[in-house]
């Protein structure tokens, strides 16, 4: 196939960011023609995937599933009437997702969770929620991209794959870029990959470290043990031959600025937050030597947005039950895969999320008996599932908002051009389900 | 040999993640991208396996039919890696262990060769979860089935 530049359009629009990734590209040109989006500069092929998307599949009015089985649709009125009642009459419902929409869109969705006692939970549940049990045990040592770009000579991946998660994050941030102190770029870095499998990431590394499927906990105790002085009387660790361990120690001591990512791979495996504590406890310890921090890779353009904002409203971070008035927030209790597969839920909402593609067969079985709700943007597996259907509009392309990045760097998304007629924002939406709710509250005399 | 231990992990591929952002989940492209197991050339040649054959992944939480395609991240004997998606979700364990993350990486299962069909994301929904019960056999097809109004 034969890509050739796009000439045909008549207006650029720069500097935008991305909604995506983590990474959340700020640097984005958007060109258009008679309104319409035609193209995409500077995106990586997932971005620009999302901005020039598919329109076969694009929710574009409401639906409700009539008693054949089948979505009909409907309109708003009488979509928001029944999902607030719904709603409203529930006794244990779970509002999920908020990973791909806006803080200001979130803020609106505590406050619904607020008013009528739900469960408020998003993507970080399923994964870098242990993550954040483990900065919570034991302490966070953070960083920005900005630093990784300008200062770090030792980058070290473990368990993640940004070749193929983050396109652009090697690229833009950490390993090929030029910064201030490492003005030759990938020149001036050594970059080590930690997996047990040979991924793209590992490909573009100087090293690849293989080790054991489930044993990550017992390496990351011996390059703790070697460093602070101790001989392994083991011939290799996971996998991983003793000498490779000096090794890679040695180079982590003599780092001049180190940066550590870690993703999925630690946090979904079996020892779960105990891998992140570890390595958090790893880093502190290097940084006795040298300046050493670290990041989770990130998901969604917006994960990050959300645990931000609820810590800032709740003092909690994610899974937050608002059920006897109150924030309450219990790991294992209150975090939306394990209400489901407790089949405690009664009614499910999702925002912008699609839990047909992220949640265990075991625990999607439960939303066949319960009320579900999609708030999305396109037709995906889990509107097979759904009663009621809103759809919303895409941050950063046709909506305004904030979100945050994977380093907790918040950042404006412009709207570029104008949402379908009869979609609205996730913000409208969740302001007219609370105002809904309120009134069917002063009805009942309960406000 | 008919059957084979393996340890499944799933994750995200760069390919399953276009397809899935760009909104054509219901797609023949999308199933052709994500439903699809990722394996070792050596495994795969013990149960005599080309590339694009179906095989049987089987766990203790559900089984479910997929493609085969060689590894381009090979050696890894004993593992296959499926791409996160509506497929893999059946097999893969629940178990949070009070942690709230399911095992997504590392489950213990076993495949076996297929002739089964490798379904759509609709007809996978619709038969697995079976939420909306249909007499109708026939394929929900890779457009949204919905009324429209007027």
């Amino acid at each position: 196939m034969e890509h050739k530049p796009i000439t045909d359009y008549d207006e650029e629009v720069r500097h935008c960011c991305c909604s995506y990734c983590g990474n959340n590209c700020d640097d984005i040109t958007y060109l258009l023609k008679d309104k319409k989006i035609v193209g995409v500069r500077h995106a990586c092929r997932l971005g620009a995937s999302k901005i020039i998307n598919d329109q076969d599949q694009r929710l574009l009015n409401p639906m409700i599933r009539n008693t054949d089985g089948i979505l009909e649709e409907t309109t708003w009125d009488i979509a928001l009437d029944k999902v607030a009642t719904l709603l409203y009459n529930s006794q244990r419902p779970v509002l999920y997702g908020w990973g791909e929409t806006s803080v200001e869109a979130i803020k609106e969705g505590i406050s619904l969770a607020e008013s009528t006692g739900s469960v408020i939970d998003n993507q970080s549940t399923i994964c870098h929620g242990t993550s954040i049990q483990a900065f919570q045990n034991v302490g966070h040592p953070v960083m920005t991209l900005g630093e990784v770009k300008n200062r770090a000579d030792v980058i070290i991946y473990i368990g993640t794959n940004p070749m193929d998660d983050h396109p652009r994050h090697l690229s833009r941030y950490t390993t090929f870029a030029q910064g201030y102190f490492r003005p030759n770029g990938r020149d001036d870095r050594t970059v080590i990959t930690l997996d047990p499998k040979y991924t793209n990431t590992a490909k573009v590394s100087d090293e690849w470290i293989q080790f054991n499927m489930n044993e990550d906990y017992e390496l990351f105790n011996a390059m703790r043990m070697v460093l602070k002085g101790n001989k392994l009387d083991v011939d290799e660790v996971a996998g991983v031959k003793k000498e490779k361990i000096y090794e890679l120690i040695d180079i982590m001591k003599n780092a001049e600025c180190g940066s550590l990512f870690f993703g999925l791979g630690l946090s979904q495996t079996l020892a779960k937050q105990r891998n992140v504590d570890i390595l958090i406890q790893l880093i502190e310890d290097l940084n006795r030597y040298t300046k050493w921090a670290m990041l989770p890779m990130r998901g969604f353009f917006n994960v990050n947005g959300f645990n931000i904002a609820m810590t800032t409203q709740t003092g909690y971070p994610y899974g937050v039950d608002f059920s006897r008035g109150y924030p309450r927030y219990m790991v294992g209790e209150t975090t939306t895969i394990d209400l489901l597969n407790r089949r405690e839920p009664d009614f499910f909402l999702a925002v912008a999320a699609d839990p047909g593609v992220q949640f265990p067969g075991y625990s999607i079985r439960h939303l066949v008996d319960i009320p579900v709700v999609q708030i999305d943007t396109h037709w995906g597996p889990y509107t097979e599932l759904s009663d009621i259907v809103l759809p919303s509009t895409r941050i950063g392309v046709e909506t305004e908002g904030t979100g945050y990045r994977m380093d907790s760097i918040p950042l404006f998304m412009k709207k570029v051009v104008e949402k379908p007629e009869n979609c609205h924002s996730d913000w409208w939406i969740l302001n007219q389900l609370k105002q809904r709710v309120n009134s069917l509250k002063q009805k009942d005399g309960a406000l | 040999m008919d059957e084979l231990d393996i340890i499944i992990n799933t994750g995200s591929s760069v390919i399953q993640a276009f397809y899935e952002k760009k909104g054509s989940t219901l797609k023949d492209e999308y199933r052709q991208a994500t439903a699809v197991a990722f394996m070792d050339q050596e495994d795969m040649e013990l149960l005599s396996l080309n590339p694009r054959d179906k095989i049987d992944v089987i766990t203790k939480w559900g089984e479910v039919t997929l493609f085969v395609d060689i590894s381009h991240d090979a050696p890894h004997r004993g593992m296959i890696f499926i791409p996160k998606g509506p497929w893999s979700n059946i097999i893969v364990s629940p178990e949070t262990y009070c942690c709230n993350i399911p095992t997504y990486k590392g489950i213990k299962g076993k495949i076996r060769k297929s002739d089964r069909q490798v379904l759509l994301v609709a007809d996978l929904m619709r038969k697995t979860y079976n939420k909306y019960p249909s007499n109708n056999d026939q394929s929900l097809g890779q457009l949204p089935i919905y009324i429209k109004r007027g």
